[in-house]
């Protein structure tokens, strides 16, 4: 009893004293929208990293943020391309030459015109820093940029690459900047500012803390009726469910790297109480395991392994428990659903007996009293690495851990920040890591491409039996126009890669926005990078 | 064994000791005490609640979260413990080197001590694992090579202190060996002093690497350790908040139970009861306090 | 007075030999970094292709072929004039990035010593006052009590009664003044805990001394015997504030990354999780820089506040 009121007393006394200091006394709500009346039309979306450089020639910034600023010549939907900052197009009949034709009267959040110059300029930019766009084929295809007149320009290509349009459509880094930005004409060594032509324009950005974007009245699609976004950084689960049930926060969505900061059973208590909505995407990309078939002192450079630990992964159950039946579990690199990926391939289910079995053959032997199995004296021990930002990833890795723990393959978890995955992943320095295809718009046809590049997933396929064919074929994939033979490409590359297990698939992932219960207008586009603000309004 | 005798007259640190003594024999006793295997995971028993199998239910992956919390005694408790006894053992023989052969010896080993302590602990701690890579072990490591300064400079004022007493001088003329000096004569009465400073250490370790563990940077999976059971529960923190009981309740009992079995032993080693003199022990009182400064 | 600014002096300059070396460990500690500088500053520089010639040819540009000693001498100086290269993450000036994360550390760190000192001499006076009673009793069963949780769990409690129950105070970040209650709280309550018997026994064993008993036995006021005793205590006050300040500025780590405070703690885990070495040797550096300048600076002014101490140093 008496320790009670103690308690409470040291709690009160310590809160007022720190106050005391604090000098506190008005008590401003500041993100908090409770007036009566008109709703205000304001987001404060939560994000577990700064938007950080949002210079849309790099790859540092958070693609949500730069989606919003910056705009591309057409744009990717479900019913293909479509004109965005480009009216029409012409393609000549060689397919090398693209000729578009602009939008009159838009301008970059600076006031400077968006013309021909400014998207040569852009381009040229782009392609002068070609060793940081090798995943993007068009940078290595792309020869001329014309000016034609104010409002046309050409792009004329070295060979034909049917890709193009698609890939002028993705979130970077084919997308305009202001040119008063540009340092020397480059943007490589940084820009003076990031003023592009889209519904927003950042107004505010303290790092590590938030950042504020304002409608841009003039839009050319017409000025976005959310007035006001913020970002804030809150780098961890509880904090922003917390901040969403005050308020503080009322938007949250699956980040760029595919992790959701809130879990499953936390979302439903917050569309339990009425106060949010919650708003998933059709399925968008396979989160998988990606091995490393190129390093061969490791044991996952043995296709066997590979295929054992694909058996060992029980899809249903983390479906089920670990996402509440929201993912579906993905038996091949693609689903079925994305272009050219409809190709019958050998499943391989939960089988544990099948696993062991695959290990016996290739030589691993589990010894009597061992725990680990052998083979030449090498111990068969892999380690995975996961974003420790993704619990949903933590415990992918932990059930994995402990199956394979079962049949005598020690697995060792290290939980990192997503920017050192991705860069263990382009240095080739890891055995298994758990990561996600790139989406819609980029599957097939970019997440392929990426398999030869080094930035991306290299040292994934360039250890497999049949890799210069499967580079061959890759290359020459990417400049064909023929469906037929197009399909018949596409089907040995998704072959050869299933069959050698190197990207062995969890669940199709999708976008999921919590928002608070009378916002509308929530749509997805056609990518997990971008979501479409400028559609949303408050009743 | 008078002063024992009196620690032990104190209830409550009776009952610290037995809690502390209980508690280190679960964690060594660990694989014939816990019910089931801490890291086999069920995931239709995902967050189960309390049964007769799971006494305490299950957490986040359907494992049996008593069985956890007893073989999590090791990393939290148990290592913590014998990192401590490394530091205090390095931290002795450097106090002893440094306080009885004095000069240049003790002012060579008194500068290598003033640069460990420039290092905060924190950032030490951090420093290392930055370098070589979370895991517990590399905080571990970082707790020898930031404590051992701390002990050796404790025990070396304490040696000084005694090492100037008559019976020393004398034995030192009648010729014997320092070792054995140190050993029959010095290490007895500084003795007190060790296990005061140590043990007061001894629960802003298992605090720090709890908090460590939180953060991510401690034990890594499928280990089951204290802090990072409450970093799990963490992430279910404000939906399932009873998950966080268990490993918090046990660690703020074995942490008072410490606590209280410190402040008892140090009232049991009482200056007044001492020859020693009241003066130092209050400066050694104070410094072990500060030292408890860093809280996790 | 002149014997005083004499010591002063010899105990700054002893700072100076301090500083070399912690810097020197400081620089060893990344040559130990699993990383090639080299071959990490390509990888920022995003070229797809790193072959040993191009190594080669960045160690030179980065002056890595030099001796050692060299090697030092150029990274000291460019670290004096604040400059310690680029973040190996975002590229950006690992300054721009400390700088603003250490003032607001050392926003939530000061605000913090000053209320755990408050705290602890006022309940410090009240236990040594009611010594044995059942107030001091139950204050220093608290205390131990509330010592005794990881702050952390502490933290999660506050931020689920004040933001979430009564919704008075934000959950986190650093938007107004009403974000520094909660982390400030947790923060004092830990330490106050701590500190507090400090002074509690100093007060103590103040009372015993003769002028307190002299002072009572003659019928002083037990008013004026206070003022006296708090004018001791402010005494060990001063002495606590600065040894807490560098303390609480080191172990801060876990409090920011639960409010989402953009401080040295936040951003060193975050470099440890994504291995950004050159971060994590600016912000050793940096810490252990200030914390030698904190420890001097409290050394002199105990020194001046108590010039007993001075003989034995």
């Amino acid at each position: 009893m008496l320790n009670k009121k103690f308690i409470s007393l040291a709690l009160l006394l310590a809160i007022a004293l720190a106050g005391c200091s604090s000098n506190s006394s008005d008590r401003s709500d500041n993100t908090n929208t409770k007036k009566a009346g008109e709703p205000t039309q304001e987001l404060v979306y939560a994000t577990a990293k700064d938007i950080n450089d949002m210079n849309p020639h790099l790859y540092q910034g958070s693609m949500p943020a730069q989606g919003m600023v910056y705009e591309s010549l057409v744009e990717n939907t479900a019913d293909g391309i479509k004109p965005a900052l480009a009216e029409s197009w012409e393609i000549s009949k060689d397919g090398k030459t693209y000729t578009f034709h602009l939008r009159k009267n838009v301008t970059f959040h600076d006031g400077a015109p968006f013309n021909a110059q400014a998207v040569k300029k852009n381009i040229d930019a782009v392609q002068n820093n070609a060793s940081k766009h090798t995943w993007i084929k068009l940078s290595s295809k792309l020869a001329v940029t014309k000016v034609m007149d104010e409002h046309t320009v050409q792009l004329v290509l070295s060979e034909p690459y049917y890709p193009t349009l698609l890939e002028l459509s993705m979130t970077r880094p084919y997308v305009f900047l202001s040119p008063n930005d540009f340092r020397n004409g480059q943007t490589k060594n940084g820009v003076n500012g990031y003023h592009g032509t889209g519904p927003y324009k950042l107004t505010e950005h303290k790092t590590d803390q938030y950042a504020i974007f304002e409608a841009n009245e003039n839009y050319w699609k017409g000025a976005p009726r959310i007035k006001k976004i913020t970002a804030k950084v809150l780098p961890t689960g509880e904090t922003t469910y917390l901040a969403l049930q005050k308020g503080e926060v009322n938007f949250v969505f699956t980040d760029d790297r595919g992790t959701d900061s809130v879990d499953v059973e936390a979302m439903n208590t917050l569309a339990d109480s009425g106060k949010y909505q919650i708003v998933r995407s059709e399925p968008m990309n396979t989160k998988m395991i990606v091995a490393n078939s190129s390093r061969s002192v490791s044991p996952v450079a043995d296709k066997a392994v590979r295929e054992a630990i694909w058996y060992s992964i029980d899809r249903g159950t983390i479906s089920k428990e670990l996402f509440n039946g929201k993912e579906s579990p993905a038996e091949s690199l693609f689903s079925s659903n994305v272009h050219y990926a409809n190709v019958d391939l050998k499943k391989r289910g939960y089988n544990l007996e099948e696993a062991k079995k695959l290990l016996d053959h290739a030589g691993w032997i589990l010894n009597k009293g061992d725990e680990i199995r052998k083979k030449d004296n090498h111990e068969l021990k892999i380690s995975l690495y996961y974003d420790v930002n993704s619990s949903s990833q933590k415990a992918e890795a932990e059930m994995l851990q402990n199956t394979l723990t079962n049949i005598g393959i020690h697995l060792e978890l290290f939980g990192e920040e997503s920017t050192s995955v991705a860069k263990r992943r382009a240095t080739g320095d890891y055995d298994l890591l758990l990561n996600q295809t790139w989406g819609l718009a980029y599957d097939p046809q970019s997440t392929i491409a990426s398999f030869t590049s080094q930035a991306a997933y290299y040292h994934t396929t360039s250890g497999v039996t049949k890799a210069d064919e499967l580079y061959k074929k890759i290359d020459e994939v990417m400049i064909i126009s023929n469906e037929e033979t197009l399909r018949s490409l596409y089907k040995d590359i998704l072959t050869i890669v299933h069959d050698e297990a190197v990207f062995i698939p969890i669940t199709n992932g999708s976008v999921t926005i919590i928002a608070p219960s009378n916002l509308k207008g929530i749509s997805f586009k056609h990518t997990q990078f971008e979501l479409p603000f400028e559609k949303m309004y408050f009743e | 064994m008078n002063r024992i005798h009196y620690l032990f007259k104190d209830r409550l640190a009776l009952f610290s000791f037995l809690l502390i003594t209980t508690t280190l024999l679960v964690g060594i006793f660990a694989p014939w005490v816990a019910p089931n295997d801490p890291q086999e995971v069920h995931m239709n028993l995902r967050f189960a609640s309390v049964s007769w199998k799971y006494l305490l239910g299950n957490d986040h992956l359907g494992r049996c979260v008593l069985s956890r919390l007893i073989y999590g005694i090791r990393p939290s408790v148990l290592w913590v413990l014998i990192t401590l006894a490394i530091s205090v053992g390095i931290g002795a023989v450097v106090g002893f080197v440094a306080g009885y052969f004095k000069e240049k010896t003790d002012a060579f080993l008194m500068r290598i001590c003033d640069i460990m302590f420039s290092f905060p602990g924190y950032v030490m701690t951090l420093a290392i694992i930055g370098v070589l890579g979370v895991g517990i072990e590399n905080i571990l490591l970082a707790f020898v090579l930031i404590k051992w300064a701390w002990f050796a400079r404790i025990i070396r004022t304490s040696v000084i202190q005694h090492s100037n007493a008559e019976y020393v001088k004398f034995s030192k003329a009648l010729g014997t060996s320092s070792f054995k000096i140190m050993r029959m004569h010095i290490l007895p009465v500084t003795l007190p002093d060790i296990i005061v400073t140590s043990s007061s250490s001894f629960s802003s370790m298992v605090l720090q690497i709890s908090g460590f563990s939180f953060l991510g940077l401690g034990v890594q999976a499928p280990h089951a350790e204290w802090g990072m059971m409450l970093n799990e529960a963490r992430q279910v923190m404000f939906s399932r908040p009873e998950v966080m009981l268990a490993p918090g309740i046990t660690t703020i009992i074995f942490v008072s139970a410490v606590n209280f079995f410190t402040d008892a032993l140090q009232i049991a080693l009482d200056p007044k009861l001492t020859p020693i003199g009241r003066e130092h022990r209050k400066g050694l009182k104070q410094r072990a306090n500060l030292h408890r400064g860093e809280v996790a | 007075m002149n014997k005083m600014s004499r010591y002063i002096l010899r105990r700054s300059l002893l700072a100076i030999p301090l500083l070399l070396v912690i810097s020197f460990i400081t620089f060893v500690l990344n040559i130990l970094s699993p990383m090639d500088p080299a071959e990490v500053v390509l990888h920022a520089q995003g070229v797809p292709q790193i072959t040993e010639d191009l190594l080669a040819e960045t160690r030179t540009a980065l002056g890595m072929d030099q001796p050692l000693f060299i090697r030092y001498l150029n990274w000291m100086l460019s670290c004096l004039q604040l400059d310690f290269g680029n973040s190996y993450v975002t590229g950006k000036p690992v300054w721009s990035m400390l700088g603003p994360a250490f003032l607001n550390s050392l926003k939530l760190t000061v605000i913090s010593a000053v209320t755990v000192i408050v705290l602890s001499i006022g309940l410090g006076i009240i236990c040594a006052l009611t010594e044995g009673r059942w107030v001091d009793k139950s204050i220093r069963g608290i205390a131990f009590f509330l010592t005794s949780m990881p702050s952390y769990l502490l933290a999660a409690l506050l931020v689920w009664y004040f933001s979430v129950k009564l919704d008075w105070l934000p959950t986190n970040g650093i938007d107004s003044v009403q974000s520094y209650i909660l982390p400030v709280s947790v923060i004092t309550i830990s330490y106050a805990g701590i500190y507090f018997r400090i002074v509690r026994s100093s007060m103590l064993n103040h009372l015993n001394e003769d002028y307190v008993l002299y002072g009572r036995a003659c019928g002083l006021p037990e008013i004026r015997i206070t003022m006296r005793l708090l004018r001791n205590s402010l005494q060990v006050a001063v002495s606590i504030f600065f040894m807490a300040i560098p303390i609480i500025l080191g172990s801060t780590v876990v409090i920011e990354n639960l409010f989402a405070w953009p401080g040295l703690g936040m951003l060193s885990v975050k470099s440890i999780l994504s291995r950004d070495f050159s971060i994590i040797q600016a912000y050793v550096l940096v810490l252990a820089a200030a914390f030698i300048a904190v420890n001097t600076f409290s050394d002199v002014i105990n020194t001046l506040l108590n010039p007993k101490l001075r003989e034995d140093s």
